[in-house]
């Protein structure tokens, strides 16, 4: 296999006394998707945070491309094309997809030296993006985003995270927590083409049926630390799941 | 699901124009009811220019208002922010000798200030909206007593009193001009701005906002800094129109304003805006007021009949947007439940003992005794 994409070696994270993270490595390689699995407080979340720069390790290193970065701040790993879509999805619900996928990015056109929002504009390369990089219609790109799926919701959240033509690794906090069959399976198939057009994937879940639907590599956290990588096709849900438990406990 | 799947039903049709549809509905009424009671008298030309003259001393400030509250914010401070503003105005005009050009803008500016204020109170000093405005409402009305005493500050030059009252022939009156312009102006700011699409991103979902890099503060900053200013705007339409003014201007700016902002649809929970809604409640109000009038019902009416209106619509928006309405079965249909009887009996004992109370007064009551 080629070099990583992005490389996380040796990170360790302390608040105050409690140790989040202890010693942990991660490799996320483009044209696949990595899955985080671990119980509650198993650290992924910490992990996944300290990725997009939202935490800074407290020891430890990141590497990007083999280059070693530092990600003073969520805006700085966006910038150097690490974005996060959370469970929540951080959308303005009362607005239009193409405000939401454009907020706080807004583009604009200039109407006697004053600059307007380009409303119109916006709307086209929202549909565009839908379609030709996640293969989704809306129904409507005028309602406001409450009126949405499930489903759809997220996909303007994803988006929002890969019209930035620099994206190459998004992380995906518990995609399918709260959707139904139908609407899991779309999001699975989302991710696959994601996958296909070079991204590294990084999805954190619960669903061990998701996981290994969609993965290629699985990464199982407990207590804080790596317990164990396995490569998803020569898996199976009984080992993984011991891994998540602990053997002793599961033995 | 009886419905058919095509077609979503009507109230799910009718949901992007809810807030103009509601007061568009009373407005209506109103026109119907007064068409009806007293077609001659209210639908007089000069009776028309009167509703609209009204109307736009309120116009600068709902619009103002539809930004603070669309950002779960809320002003009450506008009232005496245009009292105070209108006399400081007046003492530079009257007493300084200051060019009424130079004046007005002078008292918009010093509006903004104030809104400035109240705007860095409630982000630096995490002052909750509410409070905030309402205490410096106590401060800006305590500054203008404190300035004005009693006195009465009157005749204004020809600017001030064309700005609050003037006419132009054949056409409307020159505060309806200014009215209307500010409401396109904000129609355009909160549409085709990065100020106006932040203040709905911000209302509708704070967390998000902040994590797309949205500076929250300032724009909150920003949206008491026009509704400051226009408040002052209020003040100086205010003065003009009565060419006077005094410390206890302006009492009621506060509620009336917020009424308009809100019969018009803009929600108090933050993230829906209409400007076009705040503009028709405005009108709403003012039609209501004027239809009072006309019908010679005392004054004093007007204030049940504001409230009533403002619950009503309220109450509108929020059963017509309430997006699972299957199973609940209508507001009468909670009467039947173990808690819709606790509340029943609740409210009938509080009833009972009000009216044992009064009858036992009147069975010991002596002779009247009129106060003084």
């Amino acid at each position: 296999m080629s070099d990583p994409l992005v490389k996380m070696r040796g990170i360790t994270k302390r608040f105050g006394g409690v140790t989040a993270l202890a010693n942990v490595d991660l490799a996320a390689y483009a044209g696949e998707v990595l899955a985080i699995v671990g119980d509650n407080g198993a650290g992924k979340s910490t992990l996944i945070k300290v990725l997009t720069g939202v935490y800074q390790p407290t020891e430890g290193e990141i590497f990007l491309d083999g280059q070693k970065v530092d990600f003073a701040s969520h805006a700085e790993a966006i910038e150097r094309g690490i974005d996060a879509v959370y469970q929540t999805l951080a959308l303005a619900d009362h607005l239009d997809p193409a405000a939401n996928m454009f907020l706080g990015n807004e583009l604009t056109k200039t109407v006697f030296g004053v600059p307007i929002l380009d409303n119109k504009r916006m709307r086209s390369e929202t549909e565009r993006v839908l379609m030709d990089r996640l293969g989704v219609t809306l129904k409507s790109l005028d309602a406001p985003t409450e009126s949405l799926s499930g489903g759809q919701r997220q996909a303007v959240a994803i988006a929002r995270a890969v019209y930035h033509e620099g994206l190459r690794v998004l992380v995906m906090d518990e995609p399918t927590a709260a959707l139904g069959p139908q609407e899991t399976a779309r999001t699975l198939k989302l991710i696959q083409t994601l996958k296909a057009q070079g991204l590294a994937v990084i999805l954190i879940s619960h669903s061990l049926d998701d996981v290994f639907e969609v993965s290629d590599r699985i990464h199982v956290q407990r207590r804080g630390q790596c317990v164990g990588r396995v490569v998803t096709a020569e898996s199976n849900t009984q080992e993984v799941l011991g891994l998540i438990v602990g053997a002793e406990e599961a033995a | 699901m009886t419905s058919a799947t095509a077609k979503p039903p009507l109230t799910e049709r009718l949901e992007p124009y809810i807030a103009i549809i509601g007061p568009m509905v009373m407005i209506l009424a109103i026109l119907i009811f007064m068409g009806i009671a007293e077609p001659a008298r209210y639908f007089r030309a000069t009776n028309l220019n009167l509703i609209l003259l009204d109307a736009a001393l309120y116009m600068p400030m709902a619009m103002a208002m539809t930004f603070v509250i669309t950002l779960r914010g809320i002003d009450l401070s506008i009232g005496s922010i245009a009292a105070l503003s209108g006399i400081l105005m007046a003492f530079l005009i009257k007493q300084y000798g200051f060019s009424v050009y130079v004046a007005v803008p002078i008292a918009i500016m010093l509006g903004a200030l104030m809104g400035l204020l109240n705007g860095l109170i409630i982000t630096r000093f995490n002052v909750p909206d509410l409070i905030g405005t309402l205490a410096m409402d106590l401060v800006y009305r305590g500054f203008a007593l404190v300035l004005a005493k009693g006195l009465v500050l009157a005749r204004f030059p020809d600017f001030l009193t064309d700005m609050g009252r003037g006419q132009i022939p054949g056409f409307v009156p020159i505060p309806v001009l200014i009215g209307t312009a500010t409401m396109i102006a904000g129609y355009i700011l909160l549409t085709r701005t990065y100020f106006g699409r932040y203040t709905i991103a911000i209302g509708s979902n704070p967390e998000a906002a902040e994590l797309t890099g949205i500076a929250v503060n300032r724009h909150k900053v920003y949206a008491y800094v026009l509704c400051g200013a226009c408040a002052a705007l209020g003040g100086v339409m205010l003065t003009g129109k009565l060419n006077a003014i005094q410390a206890t201007s302006a009492p009621y700016f506060n509620l009336h304003v917020i009424a308009a902002v809100v019969v018009g649809g803009t929600s108090l929970f933050g993230g829906r805006a209409s400007m076009l809604g705040s503009f028709a409640g405005v009108l709403l109000l003012s039609m209501m007021i004027n239809a009072l009038v006309t019908l010679r019902i005392e004054f004093f009416w007007q204030s049940v009949a504001s409230g009533v209106v403002i619950v009503s619509s309220v109450a509108l928006y929020a059963w017509m947007q309430k997006k699972d309405r299957d199973g609940a079965g209508g507001w009468l249909a909670g009467l039947g439940t173990p808690d819709g009887q606790k509340m029943l009996r609740f409210s009938a004992a509080l009833l009972g003992i009000l009216i044992a109370l009064l009858a036992i007064g009147a069975m010991f009551a002596g002779s009247p005794n009129p106060s003084g």
